[in-house]
């Protein structure tokens, strides 16, 4: 019996590593001319709830000259299994030891799986570091939201793909073959690599740093490398590929139902949100599309669900449409539509209605800040009132449980602040007691995260709040949403203090990582996993200050870490963005018609496309 | 509407799909198969879709058999080839019949399983030596294990009676167990509980790990006989 077949029964959830699901691609070996891992640093579960995986499974596997398989974190027992046994790190598709592979690929989703790659690596027999690598290991490139600030983990990547991964992959592999056919070594196919669009190879740039520690300068060492990175944007989502055969795991995951995107990007322009930078423009598909797109999922996947992605699907200009076309064309035959997030108003509600005629499971809000001051400050376009009628709406059409989400310690917040997510939180309570929602079902969940400052972002000058007082402010919430029909949740406030440090790090956090990695932390994300005190011994080994990075705040003239990255929105957009936020003022939603000036469309020489039809805008 | 049998084998990866799972997958299959599923009623549907014995994570089972209810009367070849055409790697339909309308469920017939039990062994053994453990074996009044129930707690049960036929032999450096097993709602004996009992008592070298195990089938009948579902 096989090393690996020997250890899937002794593990947990042993499905996680066995393969073989529907539509999975078996290629040939031997029959491309480049292969590639894709490997996602969190277990299976997540990892295929990630649409961006599949998308890329799809296109490289479309070639013909080359394969793409997967490969997850191994949870910790399995970590175990492997390592007692010798097994190296392998993909699901062929077994292969990752090692074997042209390529390893990571996306990079939230910063607390920074140290899961890192273990991926060593797990793998890859040196982790990009220096100790040469011809006989694969090419270790990564992407994905984190990449945006690749500098913390710029000693273990030799390349990074900075924007939408579907633009670069292509002329990524093109590059590569061509390189190898060239007889071109690792160090010069790199310096080539750092002149293709979107592509950021850390090595060929130097690092110089002030007195104070803060970053003075980054720049390109090497001929013909650029100064700034520019992200890659898909210029049409009706013709970018879209995976309508997508891998349909065999055992339940967390996102476990067809994933359809209906557009990318947003144009709300909340201030604290990274996924609304790194995403502009907002571009729609055609109804059309989507529907074509739906029809073929259904028939391929056979799931029973169908869920229109995107950052917000409420503001899909056709979406309504879309969702009748669907129900009509699906529901016989027992497939349902569902929306991953509303927005607060009581157009999300009817939608809700509509897609969830039968299931009544709870709806979830995000109204992020207890008073319209500080809403007014984040740039969320909510006001209590509509908060209020939404989910009194919600409760009259037979929803019992309403759950609402808030961060804290966002810049400028006060104890007031926290009063109003209180004040909130009751009111909601009484618009459920006034629709008649029966007394012992009736169900307000409060969830609060700790506000973590973001690159790209306008608050990416912001310090975090201090540990300590993040947990003081959680405890005054606790205290006084304890009430019968309240339920108050909240994040360990050490995971977004960690998280902060890493989201606007500099490259000297590499030590870290490697120290956590051999003081055993893995799997940041997961409470169980968790150990705040490895994490402060791998800082002290380090000679490096937790604080010091998440509490900083920066004036607008400093050099950031991530100056070199041009998300294309320019800096004076984010930093009138942050002096209108202070000011309290808010800045229109783009769809309106009234361009904010981010600076984006011209810099990309893209505009934003909305599929038209029935307008669902409510701004 | 319609009810059918379906003969399947879950080997290769899909032998790590749980039960659970599984009525995920072969619901999936269906709708990618174009069958017309029957659904309950209430809040939340689910198909007409059961299976005739719960087989353990990492079990292969060769000859298994579930029940589906469709809503058209689709000639069996039909439900067959559908299927086969949609399922996963390592999942294969062996057979479809009928089930008669107000026929018992296969759950509610099924009384037993077979199974085989094979692993590698380093050395040889002496001549009789695994027979006579086997003998010694079955000749007690009693074989006592610990099992958790689902609340946790742990209690002592005796699965002598649900041992009705277990053999054992080595060809060459494999040795294979085989045994049958009460299986159903009146009595239980899971293989991994009759093959740790037997290797605990024998002397060999051996844990329930080593082995990888497979059902060969599942049967209805009382007593003596076994009988097909």
């Amino acid at each position: 019996m096989n090393k690996i077949d020997l250890i899937l029964p002794l593990v947990q959830k042993p499905a996680r590593y066995a393969g073989g699901e529907w539509n999975a691609v078996h290629k040939e070996w031997g029959s491309v001319e480049v292969r590639v891992a894709f490997a996602f640093p969190d277990v299976y579960e997540v990892g295929m709830s990630y649409l961006g995986l599949q998308i890329l499974y799809g296109i490289v596997n479309g070639r013909p000259d080359a394969l793409m398989e997967r490969v997850f974190a191994p949870w910790p027992d399995m970590e175990g299994k492997m390592r007692e046994h010798g097994i190296p790190l392998f993909t699901l598709e062929s077994r292969r030891p990752v090692g074997d592979f042209d390529m390893l690929a990571f996306t990079l989703q939230y910063e607390l799986s920074f140290s899961n790659l890192v273990n991926m690596l060593n797990l793998s027999g890859i040196p982790l570091r990009a220096a100790e690598r040469d011809a006989g290991h694969p090419l270790v490139v990564a992407g994905g939201p984190c990449a945006f600030n690749p500098e913390p983990l710029a000693d273990f990547i030799d390349l990074f793909v900075i924007g939408e991964g579907e633009e670069s992959i292509g002329a990524l592999l093109d590059a590569f073959l061509a390189a190898r056919r060239r007889g071109l070594d690792r160090e010069r196919f790199l310096l080539e690599a750092s002149r293709l669009p979107g592509i950021y190879v850390p090595s060929l740039y130097r690092v110089k740093y002030r007195e104070d520690g803060a970053v003075l300068a980054v720049s390109p060492a090497g001929a013909g490398v650029p100064d700034r990175v520019v992200k890659q944007v898909v210029r049409d989502m009706d013709q970018a590929h879209f995976p309508t055969r997508p891998v349909v795991p065999s055992t339940e995951v967390v996102h476990d139902r067809i994933m359809l995107e209906v557009m990318r990007g947003c144009t709300r322009g909340c201030r604290f949100c990274q996924a609304g930078v790194i995403y502009r423009p907002v571009r729609e598909k055609n109804p059309e599309t989507v529907l074509g797109q739906a029809a073929e999922l259904v028939r391929n996947t056979g799931y029973e669900e169908i869920s229109l992605v995107s950052l917000s699907t409420s503001d899909y200009t056709p979406v309504r449409r879309v969702i009748t076309s669907l129900i009509d064309e699906h529901a016989c035959r027992g497939v349902s539509v569902s929306l991953p997030s509303l927005r607060v108003d009581n157009f999300s509600v009817e939608l809700a209605q509509e897609v969830q005629r039968v299931r009544r499971s709870s709806l979830t809000f995000a109204p992020e800040a207890g008073t319209q001051r500080l809403r007014d400050v984040i740039n969320k376009g909510v006001a209590g009132e509509d908060l209020l009628a939404a989910t009194g709406a919600a409760f009259r059409a037979g929803w019992r449980a309403v759950k609402l989400y808030f961060m804290i310690g966002l810049p400028t917040e006060t104890y007031e602040d926290l009063d109003g997510i209180v004040q909130l939180a009751r009111a909601v309570l009484e618009e459920g007691k006034k629709a008649g929602a029966p007394r012992g079902k009736l169900k307000v969940t409060v969830s609060a995260s700790s506000f973590v400052p973001k690159a790209h972002t306008p608050f990416q000058w912001e310090a975090q709040v201090p540990l300590e007082e993040l947990k003081e402010r959680q405890a005054y919430l606790a205290a006084r949403l304890k009430a019968p029909g309240i339920k108050f949740n909240w994040h360990d406030a050490g995971v977004s203090f960690l998280e902060a440090v890493f989201a606007r790090g500099d490259r000297r956090l590499g030590a870290v990582l490697g120290e956590a990695f051999k003081l055993g932390c893995r799997f940041d994300g997961w409470t169980e996993h968790f150990h705040y005190q490895r994490w402060m011994e791998a800082f002290r080994l380090s000679g490096l200050d937790p604080a010091w990075y998440a509490g900083r705040s920066y004036h607008y003239d400093d050099v950031l870490p991530w100056d070199h990255i041009d998300a294309g929105v320019s800096r004076q957009f984010l930093a009138r963005e942050h002096r209108q936020a202070l000011a309290g003022r808010i800045t229109p939603d783009c769809r309106t018609g009234s361009c904010p000036g981010c600076g984006l469309c011209p810099t990309l020489e893209i505009e934003p496309f909305y599929a038209g039809g029935e307008t669902g805008v409510q701004v | 509407m319609s009810r059918y049998k379906l003969q399947y084998a879950k080997e290769g990866p899909a032998r790590f799909i749980s039960h659970l799972d599984l009525l995920r997958t072969i619901e999936r299959s269906a709708r990618r198969a174009g069958l017309p599923l029957v659904f309950s009623q209430g809040f939340n549907p689910h198909p007409k879709i059961t299976f005739a014995a719960p087989l353990g994570v990492g079990v292969a089972g060769e000859a298994e058999w579930g029940e589906i209810e469709l809503s058209g009367d689709i000639p069996e070849e039909e439900v067959a080839a559908a299927m086969a055409a949609t399922l996963p790697e390592g999942l294969t339909v062996k057979a479809v019949g009928r089930i008669p309308e107000g026929a018992p469920s296969l759950m509610s017939r099924v009384d037993r399983g077979a199974y085989r039990c094979e692993a590698a062994l380093a050395g040889s053994l002496p001549p009789g030596e695994l027979e006579m453990a086997m003998r010694s074996f079955l000749g007690r009044g009693e074989i006592m294990i610990r099992r958790k129930s689902k609340a946790g707690v742990e209690k002592k049960v005796d699965i002598r009676p649900g041992i009705l036929v277990m053999s054992a032999r080595a060809d060459d450096d494999i040795i294979r167990v085989e045994m049958e097993l009460k299986t159903g709602s009146n009595g239980n004996v899971r293989v991994e509980e009759a093959l740790g009992a037997f290797l605990a008592m024998s002397a060999l070298p051996l844990q329930t790990g080593d082995f990888s195990l497979f059902r060969t089938g599942v049967y209805a009948g009382a007593g003596e006989c076994r009988e097909e579902l």
